[in-house]
């Protein structure tokens, strides 16, 4: 081993990916781009923050105070909808799907019922809605159980039953917690698998691993070199998703020890298996084939998108085949759950599949020109 | 001198010989073979390399000459056989022998991202030689103006001076150049073969490997000639073409029917051109003053004759055509 030569190859390997946008794209930028889409497309309906453009007729302090009350639980954020207009007309002008109305008399029925104890009083609210629209359903569900809680608290009677929600697990996530870490060890998987195959085969189809072997490198200093530059592009990726998912989502995620050392075991599996599928692509231009064939079961099965449980059961036994499934349930038993045990079994599953792999790889990989 | 190739017992007196030959050889190749599957790729090969020398491979291609070099060079292995640098054994020391030889390859090629400069750089550092005199490897193969240009700009030739210049990066006492001027232009050429015969001057062993017979003939002290992994000639450019070229061409301009007729009637075979021009192959002086007189005698003037003595290349076509010179000549004259 040589430092030198090492680090000759590795400013080789990066002065070229600076020079070359596509593949600094699909190194660097790619992975960030999924987090920003997906984490945009799914962020939203988990906040449960519905806007509800409410049209106050009655106008007095308590059709006020039963306003804020709307907003209060964080459900509903009330949009003023102005007393004069026609709401069906309104909702048509605006695009809005869901216009609630409360009526004229809405304090004096109010007083009625809670000063003078009369319990036939009562009010009609109004709700214009547009039927085609599918988001509005959940919209009324949750309206019309606000509704509910507030006739129940009118009743003046204690209720029968309550309801109590517990969460099995200890932190509460969202769509984006789950999705970063699958993201994380996909970007991963990708460059160091497609790397370490597509340099080799490149390399020798040019003819260029044909001179390397005129010159003082040794094939360890060859590994190595792909492995550190493998490695500096694992935490290059890293870095700028969780950076982006932090700033643009507020994502929640625990960022321990935990996390660089699945980066490390990835890596290490991945251009293992790089390695492994080289001299079954030969030619460069099947090297990207092959590479695909292994890299899109092993991205959509190994629950980087949706969780394995969403799967039938034979896919999910299938999944806890591939080496990714283990890095992203260990990364997010690092990163959400704080699960230091599945994390360490993931752990050292990945540890062993990356020992065994990259052992094959260094094997076959054919550093003089017999093949 | 004793050959230690037919001395196989190891004796102190062999092991003698051998420590003898590495000062005076660079390159010794014993009965080399290599073989891919049924196809024998080097069919027990002996040559030597004396230091100091241009040493140059001929032959057709699939002859075996990249296979040779390659085994020579430490990156293929021998099938059988042996084959040592410097006196070291190419299977055992290869890195003691790397670091001390130079290497062009067939079709050189290199990182399409790289800059001429930052090329010669790397392979520089890989050979632990930061002070390499990087400039000067520029210029000596005419890549000034390129300098800064990306690997994947360069011209084919640019590529394969740019492929002479590292081979350099290590100042190798033996270079290997496997046809270094294939795709260059005439004055590219010509440059390359002043940097071969600076590299003579500087004591450096050339081992080069080329399809142009000027080449060899030019810048080569020893030529071996290879054809179907074996060497069929060895020597000289001049022992070459004396051994194996051993005749002339007598060519007579516009000889008319009776001129023909004359000199088919003393034996040769004279072979007519569509120009009118008759060429006979002939073996001493004698043949000719006979031809000459002969046509004489039929009363006919000749507007011009031409001696010709075979170069490298006809001593080449002899030693690698199957059927000998002249089912060569007479395809020529066929087409
Ligand atoms: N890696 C290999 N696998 C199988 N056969 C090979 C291999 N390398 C060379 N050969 C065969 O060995 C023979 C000699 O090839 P080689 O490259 O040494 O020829 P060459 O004399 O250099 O030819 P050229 O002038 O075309 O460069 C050829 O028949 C070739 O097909
Ligand atoms: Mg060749």
């Amino acid at each position: 081993m040589t430092p030198r030569i090492i680090l000759a190859n590795l400013m080789v390997r990066l002065r070229s990916l600076s020079r070359e946008r596509s593949a600094m794209f699909f190194a660097l930028a790619f992975p960030v781009l999924l987090v920003l889409v997906f984490g945009a497309i799914f962020t939203k309906p988990e906040h449960l923050n519905f806007d509800l453009p409410v049209q106050d007729l009655d106008h007095t302090a308590a059709s006020a105070k039963f306003i804020d009350s709307l907003a209060a639980d964080g459900l509903f954020k009330a949009i003023p909808v102005p007393a004069d207009a026609g709401a069906v007309q309104y909702a048509k002008e605006h695009a809005l799907t869901l216009v609630f109305i409360i009526p004229r008399g809405f304090e004096a029925a109010q007083v009625q019922r809670l000063r003078q104890g009369d319990f036939s009083a009562s009010v009609a609210a109004t709700y214009v809605y547009d039927p085609s629209s599918t988001s509005v359903t959940t919209k009324l569900q949750s309206l019309n159980a606000f509704v509910a809680a507030a006739n129940q608290q009118m009743s003046g009677t204690a209720p029968f039953i309550t309801m109590t929600a517990q969460s099995i697990l200890e932190k509460k996530y969202r769509f984006i917690e789950f999705f970063v870490p699958g993201i994380i060890a996909m970007a991963i998987m990708t460059s160091s698998l497609s790397g370490a195959l597509n340099m080799n085969a490149e390399l020798r189809q040019k003819g260029i691993l044909r001179k390397l072997a005129t010159t003082p490198m040794t094939r360890v200093d060859w590994l190595l070199s792909n492995i550190l530059y493998q490695l500096i592009l694992a935490t290059l990726s890293t870095a700028s998703i969780l950076l982006v998912s932090f700033a643009v989502f507020d994502v929640r995620l625990d960022i321990n020890l935990w996390l660089p050392l699945f980066v490390v075991l990835e890596v290490f599996a991945f251009v293992g298996f790089g390695m492994v599928l080289t001299p079954i692509a030969k030619e460069a231009e099947s090297a990207a084939g092959a590479a695909n064939a292994f890299l899109f079961p092993m991205m959509f099965l190994s629950g980087t998108f949706f969780p394995v449980e969403l799967m039938p059961p034979f896919l999910q036994a299938f999944a806890r085949a591939l080496p990714l499934f283990y890095v992203n349930q260990g990364l997010r038993a690092s990163m959400i759950f704080a699960d230091a045990l599945v994390a360490a079994k993931c752990a050292a599953i990945t540890a062993g599949v990356a020992a065994v792999v990259f052992v094959a790889g260094a094997m076959v990989t054919r550093w003089n020109r017999e093949a | 001198m004793r050959h230690p190739d037919r001395q196989f017992e190891p004796t102190p007196d062999s092991v003698r010989a051998s420590a003898a030959h590495a000062v005076e050889h660079a390159i010794v190749v014993e009965s080399l073979s290599k073989t891919y599957g049924d196809l024998i790729a080097v069919n027990n090969v002996s040559f030597k390399v004396r230091k100091g020398e241009v040493f140059a491979f001929l032959g057709p291609n699939g002859a075996g000459k990249t296979t040779t070099v390659e085994i020579i060079e430490t990156v293929r292995s021998p099938t059988s056989g042996r084959v040592s640098v410097f006196g070291m054994d190419v299977t055992t020391h290869k890195s003691d022998i790397v670091p001390r030889i130079g290497v062009l390859p067939q079709g050189f090629n290199s990182f399409d991202r790289l800059t001429v400069r930052e090329t010669i750089q790397y392979y520089a550092r890989l050979f632990g030689r930061r002070t390499s005199d990087v400039e000067g490897l520029i210029d000596l193969v005419n890549l000034k103006d390129k300098r800064d240009s990306l690997f994947v700009t360069l011209s084919g030739g640019m590529k394969q001076r740019l492929g002479i210049a590292i081979a350099l990066v290590n100042d190798p006492e033996l270079v290997f150049l496997d046809e270094p001027t294939t795709g260059l232009d005439p004055h590219a050429r010509r440059a390359v073969w002043d940097v071969m015969l600076g590299l003579k001057r500087k004591g450096k062993v050339v081992f080069l490997t080329t399809h142009y017979m000027e080449e060899a003939e030019l810048v080569a002290d020893t030529v071996a000639i290879i054809s179907k992994g074996e060497i069929v000639a060895i020597g000289s450019p001049g022992d070459l073409v004396e051994h194996n070229a051993n005749y002339m061409y007598l060519t007579l301009k516009s000889a008319d029917s009776s001129a023909i007729d004359a000199v088919t009637r003393l034996d040769f075979k004279p072979d007519a051109d569509s120009r009118g021009d008759v060429k006979i192959k002939v073996s001493t002086t004698e043949d000719v003053e006979a031809i000459l007189a002969a046509i004489k005698v039929t009363g006919r003037t000749l507007p011009g004759i031409d001696v010709r003595k075979p170069n490298l290349e006809e001593a080449f076509l002899s030693l690698t055509t199957d059927t000998g010179p002249d089912a060569h000549r007479l395809r020529r004259s066929a087409s």
